[in-house]
């Protein structure tokens, strides 16, 4: 799939309200940008879409004047801009609502301050803000906006849609020619979802053209007129409308090289049943057997719940609903070291932020969970704390200095293998992996998957990542999850790309089969 | 990154002096002025003098280990003060007022003690109030609660309660722990040694210590870990409370009597040490042997600048001057993170 039809520079007599030329942006020795050309045309709403890492963050900040351009054009209007900072694209008309709804109001004030916060901050207003004046202006706004917001109320009491809202509105109220919504639901609910795409809905009757960005296939596909695909930092596609959501998954996962290299393990016997667990408190119920001699992977695009649910099998967070058993046993973690003492521990999806201590040696961090392991009546065993990370050390080729080491030193690939080889020590009822290849390189993650695949013969394990590529590499068995439900299983060496892309295409609805071979 | 660390250690001979200066910097200097105060005033190497430095130093130290104990776990600790005064007063009643043995004085209070350990673990760890604003409302709380029990007059021999004078005295069990000795080893040098054996075989040698730390490094990571994190810090602060009231026991002991807030100006003191101590061996983290040494480098210094007749009043500018050399230590001569 390759780039549309509009390549063809912009001229100014060209239709477009903003056009992207040839657009790069490296940050160092990364190209985050690498050539983006693309149109947005007056009034239409565009959907951008993309893997982790594939640019959009990049791309928007371009055009909000936060990074400027590398090089390349971009062009409001048919005039050539050069934005240095955020107020210049401001000036130019174009709006940004930034992914963390929480970083857009400020917490303290109330809705009517919120909602006027450019007016106060600026030196428009006068030296002496009176409280009636700013709740007048704020009335003005909700009104030729028409709003029904809480003026008076502190913004931190309303709910997570009503401060998007708020910060929505603030940026409306400015007249933007242009709305950017930087993935606007990722924090939200179902129902408060529901609530900003009427939202949404009212600004396209109003002309307002929108850049929507997001991985929600059935978002785009219900307010998008057009979608674009950013892949490596590089247009990879354009879709009008009608949009076909199979080809635009297929391009946001991109040429899949979907070879297993192993023969799938038919597993044996189940250790660990979840019976009715639900990701988020709305959505629908979901089973899953874990079985022995097999490593289960888990996939689906990112927002799909999959964290959510591991989170709950390893007491990271409560039980929402339904039962867990091991062995037939009944098994309820009430936190991490209790499902820890059952036997069920996770590699959590944020190395430096949930699994490091700053400025600790190697050896520390290799016993830290295992701290029963390696102490006699409360005593830390020392030695035995650093010839078992030699040994984790030489076992999983750790490239660091010794167990001495601080795990700063080392690059994630290197403390990835530590932190995972640490729990292969011992054999846990279910090990959880939660992407446990982001951010690693090759090699690394080669190593990791073949001491997993080793460690499975006698052991259940879970992969979780939204690289499908990931799973099938690493999993005899795939769990593909879409909008929070389990919508296809299958042995992972019989899932393809088209499939993978078809079924994370459409939605939840479309298709409910779990095939096992 | 992960390459540059494997090669071999080749530095420069100012970077070798930047971390001897790091790691032993403190000690050196520690080390020459004993010297210097020992070979021109004679006085100052005697035994005698050795042990009035460390009875000197012997409260501070018990009530900045206990501070260390909760900076372990990323908290912060000012009501230790007010928790010292507290116990003076609940022990010094007892015996003055209530006639109780030595024993039950010093059992009521560490109670006493405790007992702020659990507010402070309420605010903090149930009420979610973040350590230093919890904890500044309990040091008010609980000297304003002191005073009213005592209707704010000194708790000594004698004193005079609705017109009635008392009978109750301190009994020769608690002035031991103030004026006895060990085989000529002040009682309160004995003691303080026991506190900082146990909480350095706690913290450096145990699992418990090593779950403190984690739980200070990252909470997040901890509790990923499988570490009960609410727990560990309750106990923090519960042995941060327990440590200032037995160093509260050993300054009544000292004068037998219970002077209003008379904990007060240790906090500080407590404080300074353990952050002095960052500085220590290169820890660069809250440790008891680095808490010792603030403590005994401060009572070495004023006693022997005290030979050279240095004013009493200037005393302060001496210990800002320390905290200020050894956080500079800490700070600049650290490993840089990147």
């Amino acid at each position: 799939m390759t780039v549309g039809a509009n390549t063809a520079p912009a001229s100014p007599a060209s239709s477009a309200f903003v056009a992207f030329e040839e657009i790069t942006k490296t940050f160092g020795a990364t190209r985050a940008l690498r050539g983006v050309s693309f149109e947005i045309r007056p009034g239409e709403t565009v959907g951008l879409l993309g893997a982790n890492g594939a640019g959009k963050s990049t791309l928007i900040k371009t055009l909000s004047g936060i990074h400027p351009p590398t090089s390349g054009r971009i062009i409001i209007e048919g005039e050539e801009k050069d934005f240095r900072f955020p107020v210049d694209a401001r000036n130019a008309g174009i709006a940004t609502v930034h992914q963390n709804i929480d970083d857009g109001v400020v917490f303290g004030m109330t809705v009517a301050e919120n909602l006027l916060l450019d007016e106060i901050a600026t030196s428009q207003s006068s030296f002496f803000i009176r409280n009636r004046t700013i709740v007048e202006r704020a009335r003005e706004v909700q009104e030729k906006l028409d709003l029904d917001l809480p003026l008076n109320s502190l913004i931190q009491d309303l709910p997570a849609s009503g401060r998007q809202e708020v910060a929505i509105a603030r940026e409306i109220s400015k007249n933007p020619k242009l709305l950017i919504l930087d993935e606007p639901t990722s924090t939200l609910s179902k129902r408060e979802a529901e609530k900003l795409f009427l939202a949404v809905e009212e600004f396209q009757r109003r002309g307002i053209t929108i850049l929507f960005i997001s991985h929600s296939m059935s978002e785009v596909e219900r307010l998008c007129d057009r979608a674009v695909v950013l892949r490596d930092g590089m247009i990879v596609s354009e879709h009008e409308k009608p949009l076909d959501s199979t080809a635009i998954a297929g391009s946001i996962l991109g040429e899949l090289v979907l070879a297993s290299k192993h023969e799938a393990r038919p597993g044996k016997e189940v250790v660990i049943e979840a019976k009715g667990l639900r990701a988020f408190p709305e959505s629908p119920p979901v089973s899953v057997e874990i079985r022995r001699g097999e490593i289960l992977g888990l996939t689906g695009l990112i927002g799909a719940g999959k964290t959510e649910l591991l989170e709950q099998i390893c007491g990271h967070r409560p039980l929402l609903s339904g039962t867990l058993s091991i062995e037939g046993e009944e098994y309820n973690p009430k936190d991490v070291s209790d499902a820890m003492k059952k036997g069920v521990v996770m590699v959590p999806e944020q190395r430096a932020l949930q699994s490091m201590f700053p400025n600790e040696p190697l050896w520390k961090h290799s016993t830290i969970g295992l701290a029963e392991d390696f102490s006699r009546s409360g005593f830390m065993l020392r030695r035995r704390e650093i010839a078992f990370t030699e040994d984790v050390i030489r076992d999983f080729q750790v490239k660091a200095p010794g167990p001495l080491a601080e795990i700063e030193e080392l690059s994630g690939g290197n403390q990835q293998k530590l932190l995972v080889g640490r729990w292969l020590s011992r054999g846990w009822k279910l090990l959880v992996l939660d992407e446990p290849f982001r951010g690693i390189d090759i090699g690394a993650r080669g190593l990791i998957s073949s001491a997993l695949r080793q460690y499975s013969e006698k052991y259940p394990v879970i992969v979780c990542s939204s690289d499908p590529e990931e799973v099938i590499e690493v999993a005899d068995r795939a769990l593909i999850m879409v909008e929070a439900d389990i919508v296809h299983e299958d042995n992972s060496a019989n899932l393809t790309a088209e499939t993978l892309a078809q079924i994370m295409g459409q939605g939840r609805e479309a298709q409910t089969t779990r095939n096992v071979a | 990154m992960g390459t540059t660390a494997l090669k071999a250690p080749k530095r420069s001979g100012i970077e070798a002096t930047k971390q001897f200066v790091y790691r032993y910097g403190l000690l050196a200097v520690l080390g020459l002025m004993i010297v210097y105060f020992t070979v021109t005033q004679p006085f100052f190497g005697t035994f005698i003098n050795a042990m009035f430095i460390l009875q000197a130093a012997s409260i501070v130290a018990v009530v900045g280990l206990g501070c260390t104990v909760s900076m372990t776990v990323g908290g912060f600790d000012l009501s230790v003060g007010a928790a010292m005064s507290l116990s003076i007063m609940a022990a010094a009643a007892a015996m003055v007022v209530g006639e109780f043995s030595g024993t039950v004085a010093i059992l009521i209070g560490m109670c006493a003690g405790l007992a702020v350990g659990v507010l402070n673990s309420i605010l903090i760890v149930y009420a979610r109030i973040p350590d230093l604003v919890a904890t500044l409302s309990s040091l008010f709380l609980i000297n304003g609660l002191t005073l009213m029990g005592v209707g704010g007059q000194s708790v000594a021999k004698g004193m005079v309660i609705n017109g009635e004078r008392t009978q109750g005295e301190f009994t020769p069990l608690f002035k031991w722990i103030g004026s006895g000795d060990v085989f000529s080893v002040p009682a309160s040098v004995v003691i303080a040694a026991t506190v900082f054996i146990l909480v350095t075989v706690l913290l450096n040698f145990t699992r418990w210590g090593r779950a403190f730390y984690a739980v200070g490094g990252n909470p997040v990571a901890a509790a990923a870990a499988g570490i009960r994190v609410a727990r560990y810090r309750i106990a923090a602060y519960l042995i941060s409370g327990g440590l200032a009231s037995i160093a509260g026991m050993m300054l009544a002991a000292r004068s037998n009597r219970g002077d209003v807030n008379v904990g007060d100006p240790f906090l500080l003191q407590a404080v300074s040490a353990a952050l002095v101590g960052y500085a220590v061996l290169g820890a660069n983290k809250p440790n008891a042997f680095g808490t010792l040494i603030g403590a005994v480098f401060v009572a070495a210094l004023i006693n022997g600048l005290t030979m050279f007749n240095f004013p009493y009043y200037a005393q302060s500018f001496v210990q800002g001057v320390l905290l200020v050399v050894a956080l500079l230590m800490s700070y600049t001569l650290g490993p840089s993170r990147r």
